[in-house]
């Protein structure tokens, strides 16, 4: 064994020696003290061949890498130091492991006793992980934005053909049930176009129905002047799916009263209204035109109806139609404390 | 130059949605224009002075896309007004060519109709025929 200048605690020998974090112990001219197991099993070196060896002269010569020689001997001058560097470890054969070196002085302020503790971590498996996960992350989005977009063409051409077919058709009921398709794509359009753009599975329920409701202005109001929808809601975020019987239901309430609340009003007004209170919370859609024919004039339930109802009793609210003198006024009102939810496990 | 109608230029490479699209043009009493990408669109722009607007989707196979299109149509043709479709809704209106409108597909054919009568009043100079 060559000679040390001066002789190292036994302890500090033991304490690399056992250490679980791959350890090299130098001397300021860059020979191997001591090297921990850790050091030789994870870089395939000999233990009884590294005791004086230059680091450098380890293994095959893989470790002598100019770089890390010069900032190994600055680190030693006390000219620098040498933290998370990292560099990549080339061995004939094998695959380039990428390592990350932090290297400390250990001086107890005597010139000839300057030691080197040098700590290598191998990152290569966590770093080609990160970036498989990154990548994976990617793939997902762009493939989450395919789909959307590939929707969205089959919603258009939907929409198309709907359109198409109702210039074509003679009658004009059946050009009036074309038309509510068309309506009723170009919501479900919107109600999809929020749902991509939604953020952990949640709805911010303004934003949500006045672009439904500017979607139904644009395609069923031909005179915007005389015919609006105004949106009236507090801050209430619901979740997607609560979201969508909404968006149906304010579909299917507004399709109804611009077909038949202003026949000759010279204008008119359809409000929106959604306020919640906790678990509680009430939707209104009220129009100021001819108020609900009664008796006789009064129309028979139709497909807009049953669908109203459907939504409303899917999300436990009870419906109240009611004379807004002038117009009509339909509530969709669901209460946490009534009897129904009982039987439902509360949802948080 | 032309017979007096406006003409819009159809690019689109989906026939149903360009049949649809056509259908509309014709209806607002315009004359319509095919084409099925890029290239076509450009030989057809070459081809005859008379267009003033197209109406283009964004993804499409060919050399160019819409936005690439949108923007040599605005370099070579600057008077021609510029609409652009597309499903992907999510769009950098700074990506487009200045003056030029955007809509997330599916479109409604009364917004498209609307903006196409809006964008040719806007710039079109009077032409002396036209009825007080």
């Amino acid at each position: 064994m060559p000679k040390p200048a001066i002789a190292e605690a036994a302890s500090t020998l033991a304490v690399v020696a056992l250490s679980n974090e791959p350890l090299l112990f130098l001397s300021a001219d860059l020979k191997i003290i001591a090297a921990s197991t850790s050091f030789c099993r994870a870089f395939d070196i000999d233990p009884l061949t590294i005791a004086g060896k230059h680091l450098g002269a380890l293994g095959g010569g893989e470790w002598a890498m100019p770089r890390l020689a010069s900032l190994l001997n600055a680190t030693a001058s006390g000219s620098a130091l040498v933290e998370a560097y990292e560099i990549d470890l080339k061995r004939p054969n094998q695959k380039t492991r990428l390592l990350v070196v932090n290297a400390q002085i250990l001086a107890d302020g005597q010139i000839d006793n300057i030691r080197l503790l040098l700590a290598i971590t191998d990152v290569t498996e966590a770093r080609a992980e990160a970036r498989h996960k990154d990548d994976l992350v990617r793939e997902k989005a762009i493939l989450l934005q395919e789909v959307q977009h590939r929707v969205a063409n089959s919603l258009q051409i939907i929409a198309s053909v709907l359109m198409q077919s109702a210039r074509r058709v003679q009658s004009d009921e059946a050009r009036g049930h074309l038309h509510n398709a068309h309506h009723r794509v170009m919501s479900i359009a919107a109600v999809q176009k929020q749902l991509a753009a939604s953020e952990g599975g949640t709805v911010a329920l303004r934003a949500y129905l006045q672009q439904l409701c500017d979607s139904l202005g644009a395609s069923m109001i031909a005179d915007k002047d005389r015919l609006c929808i105004t949106v009236a809601v507090d801050d209430s975020v619901v979740e997607a799916d609560v979201s969508v019987s909404l968006g149906l239901i304010v579909t299917e309430l507004v399709i109804n009263a611009l077909k038949h609340a202003f026949p000759d009003q010279p204008s008119g007004t359809i409000t929106i209204d959604y306020h919640s209170d906790g678990s509680d919370w009430t939707l209104s859609v009220r129009d100021d035109g001819i108020g609900l024919p009664t008796g006789r004039d009064a129309p028979k339930a139709g497909l807009g109806t049953g669908i109203v109802e459907a939504l409303a009793k899917n999300l436990l609210a009870e419906i109240e139609v009611s004379d807004a003198a002038p117009g009509t006024s339909v509530t969709i009102r669901h209460r946490a404390d009534t009897g129904r939810d009982a039987d439902l496990a509360p949802a948080a | 130059m032309n017979n007096g109608k406006t003409v819009v230029l159809i690019i689109e490479d989906s026939p149903i949605i360009r049949l649809g699209a056509i259908e509309l043009v014709r209806s607002a009493g315009y004359e319509a224009l095919e084409a099925r990408n890029a290239d076509e669109a450009i030989r057809l722009l070459e081809s005859r002075a008379d267009i003033d607007l197209v109406f283009t989707d964004v993804q499409m196979p060919g050399n160019m896309d819409g936005i690439r299109l949108s923007h040599y149509i605005r370099d070579r043709w600057p008077p021609v007004r510029i609409m652009l479709a597309s499903g992907m809704n999510i769009l950098e209106e700074s990506s487009l060519p200045e003056g030029s409108r955007f809509f997330a597909k599916p479109y409604s054919d009364h917004a498209i109709a609307d903006m196409m009568a809006q964008m040719l009043s806007e710039t079109t100079p009077q032409p002396p025929s036209q009825p007080g």
